[in-house]
């Protein structure tokens, strides 16, 4: 009989707890909201963002420097490989962190549906100040009529280059290359050193790369509610650089590609290989990514950069935001993290240790001061933006529609077939207007 | 309060009592999500924003979507090949490991390995770098004089068949239950089988095959359910790549929701699969009466 009694009981306790654990959570969000509106008390700010090691670790430094500065504020860092499931799921429950890292090719679609919080009362009160910023790097962050977020870093699509390689060869690269001096160049080093080109699918920027095409030709890669060209021929180029590569033997065999992560620059075939067969002499990448890809590269190879070959480099090129920093709608102490993203993007000291991973800093008065910090590289990469792009350059494409990341796969899979010779160029170009189009009507 | 402690101490009571723990934990986490999920299927829903009821758009919208068919041949392929493949070998070690012996017991542990890391991360990433084209199997080949460097998992031909050799390479846990349903059947059998002059092939093919049905349906079925569901060797291997030749159904409705947001499609897909393996199962079930014994020993 006793021991039913207590067997009872334990049941009892058992079901309580987990009755409890469920309803914690909710418990500890009202906390929070109580000691936050009450001024001096402790403020709990959280922090989302994706990125390499050395990102991590130098985003992280900042935060716990800026806890010593203010005392009563605790930031917590999570920082997640997974970034967009996890922050799909973090916006479905109304439980995003307070600051959130974005993209130019997300950002729209989570500022619509009304997840971000609108920055212009803290940019016009002054709590983020915008006064040492350009006016058409603030605007990035514009969706409809308010700003989402604030571009945290400046890069470029840019191609970087084995230069040693190049240099043995006796093969030298010019800014500003035009279509035809790509391809002889893409010729003359794999007759040379057998060296073959991986060309934008390799590093995951085909999108810009399309963008690179159309923009020539006065086109946007994202229409209203439809891929932007007037006909398939405008989209031919891309897939044509492709089919020539194929048809003369340079182009890097793709069946490599299926055994590495593309884009991730320590397995880009410019840096790993075991033969020339397997490597290539260049990548589609972004500015900001030369750094990075000089500490994957074996000693004494050299990564060039320089900007992605176009015949009107002009009208072809864009200085693009990085990321972004934006604030959850549903934060509970916005004037705190509007501070917090103030201190990221103006604040000497902390730009001394985040030294422009993200891209440029976007405040001259930031990014002049810390210049003299800055590794080799990272100077590499702030006179590429400075001296090779802003001067020839143009305005940023308008916010990509909600199903980009649908179109950059159409892209990917039938860039991937004219590869293995299974398309023609014109026959891709054909399909990816017509499939696009369906996606972007929403089908 | 008499009433309370004789309403506590009733059997029954005192039960449920036991199992509401579990039964909280699979109202809250299986049935309720499951039954959402239902209602997502016939929704257009971003995740981000609430869902918005479409009826039946997200099924039509699958009759032309290329990559649902694609996928779902895909797995089909890769299930009836992988399935039988994984069975047989599974049956054979089974056989060769049954009597006990010291060595047997370490080789059975051995050959059981594989699938305790089973369908981890690790041997997914380990498969990857051994079909790699400078990987193992192609040093190994070159040892052997092979000349021609073979890229196993960038060609279209090559690719699932890589996926198909590391299921069947993790038989262990159907090697496990055959092992125990074969020292079941009772010696005397094969007494007098050897008495009437039945050879060793004679044996198995009238007594061992026949007896083991049961378990050979049992594995089936289980195997079947697991090959359509399949997700990690794709996911971590290849990608679906190339050319979406290695895309299984499980994979293609993971991008559909979380890589492109639209979840309402991608319950819509998970939905149909389960529909799909309901009408494999059924069609084993059917076929059970032809070919499974089942008497007892």
């Amino acid at each position: 009989m006793k021991k039913r009694v207590i067997a009872c009981v334990l049941a009892l306790a058992m079901t309580a707890g987990l009755l409890g654990g469920c309803g914690s959570s909710g418990a500890s969000d009202t906390d929070s909201q109580t000691t936050g509106d009450s001024n001096g008390d402790q403020i709990d700010l959280s922090m989302f963002w994706w990125g390499s090691q050395l990102r991590n670790e130098r985003t992280q430094e900042v935060l716990d420097m800026y806890m010593e500065d203010n005392p009563n504020v605790t930031i917590e860092g999570q920082f997640s490989d997974d970034y967009w499931t996890r922050m799909a799921t973090f916006a479905a429950g109304h439980t995003m962190p307070d600051v959130v890292q974005m993209v130019y090719a997300y950002m729209p679609q989570y500022a619509r549906e009304g997840t971000l919080l609108d920055l212009t009362p803290y940019i016009e009160d002054g709590t983020i100040d915008m006064s040492n910023v350009n006016e058409e790097i603030l605007n990035t962050g514009k969706v409809e009529d308010g700003i989402y977020g604030i571009c945290n870093g400046i890069n470029a699509s840019a191609l970087l280059y084995n230069k040693t390689l190049l240099d043995d060869a006796g093969i030298e690269i010019k800014d500003y290359m035009t279509m035809d001096d790509f391809i002889n160049i893409c010729r003359e080093v794999y007759e040379k050193t057998g060296y073959k080109t991986s060309l934008s699918y390799g590093a995951m920027t085909s999108e810009s790369y399309m963008q690179f095409v159309l923009r020539v030709q006065g086109k946007t890669l994202y229409g209203d509610g439809a891929i932007g060209v007037d006909s398939a021929d405008q989209l031919e180029p891309f897939f044509d650089l492709y089919e020539t590569g194929l048809e003369e033997g340079w182009l890097l065999d793709p069946s490599l590609y299926v055994e590495r992560v593309r884009g991730q620059v320590e397995q880009d075939p410019i840096v790993y290989g075991s033969s020339p067969e397997t490597m290539s002499w260049c990548g589609f990448y972004a500015s900001n990514q030369l750094t990075s890809m000089q500490s994957a590269a074996p000693e004494g190879v050299e990564i060039g950069i320089t900007t992605f070959p176009s015949d009107d480099i002009e009208t072809a090129e864009w200085l693009n935001p990085s990321q972004f920093f934006s604030i959850s709608a549903d934060c509970e102490n916005p004037d705190e993290a509007a501070k917090l993203i103030n201190y990221l993007i103006n604040d000497i000291d902390c730009n001394n240790v985040l030294l422009g991973e993200r891209g440029v800093p976007i405040s001259s008065v930031v990014s002049e001061a810390i210049s003299e910090n800055i590794s080799e590289d990272d100077q590499k990469v702030v006179t590429f933006i400075n001296d090779v792009v802003t001067p020839k350059s143009s305005a940023i494409d308008p916010p990509y529609p909600d199903q980009s990341s649908e179109i950059v796969s159409l892209l990917d899979s039938i860039t991937e077939k004219v590869m293995y010779g299974e398309l023609t160029a014109q026959d891709a170009a054909e399909q990816f207007l017509e499939e696009g189009n369906a996606i972007l009507a929403g089908n | 309060m008499n009433k309370i402690k004789a309403l506590v101490f009733k059997e029954n009571i005192s039960g449920i009592i036991f199992v509401m723990p579990f039964i909280i934990g699979l109202i809250c986490f299986l049935v309720v999500p499951l039954g959402i999920s239902i209602y997502y299927a016939f929704c257009d829903y971003n995740i981000l924003s609430d869902p918005v009821f479409v009826g039946l758009k997200n099924f039509k919208t699958m009759l032309n979507d290329e990559l649902f068919w694609k996928s779902l041949s895909v797995t089909i392929f890769y299930t009836v090949v992988s399935v039988p493949l994984k069975l047989i070998f599974a049956l054979i070690v089974a056989l060769l490991f049954q009597k006990t012996t010291k060595i047997a017991g370490i080789f059975r542990g051995v050959y059981y390995l594989p699938s305790i890391i089973g369908g981890s991360v690790a041997v997914a990433v380990l498969w990857k770098r051994m079909f790699a084209t400078d990987g193992t199997i192609n040093q190994i080949l070159h040892a052997m004089g092979v000349e021609k460097t073979i890229s196993w998992l960038g060609n279209t031909d090559t690719a699932i068949w890589t996926l198909i050799l590391l299921t069947v390479w993790q038989f262990g846990s159907s090697m496990l239950i055959f092992l125990g349903s074969l020292n079941q059947i009772p010696r005397t059998y094969y007494e007098a089988a050897m008495v009437d002059g039945a050879g060793k092939w004679r044996q198995f093919f009238s007594i061992t095959l026949p007896l083991l049905t049961p378990t050979i349906f049992f594995n089936l079925v289980m195997q079947v359910i697991n090959g359509l569901l399949a997700y990690t060797q794709c996911f971590i291997i290849t990608q679906g790549q190339p050319m979406n030749s290695t895309l299984f159904y499980m994979v293609h409705m993971y991008n559909e929701t979380f890589v492109y947001y639209k979840a309402g499609y991608g319950a819509a897909l998970a939905w149909v699969m389960i529909l799909i393996v309901g009408v494999f199962t059924a069609v084993l079930f059917a076929t059970k009466k032809k070919w499974v014994y089942d008497g007892g020993f």
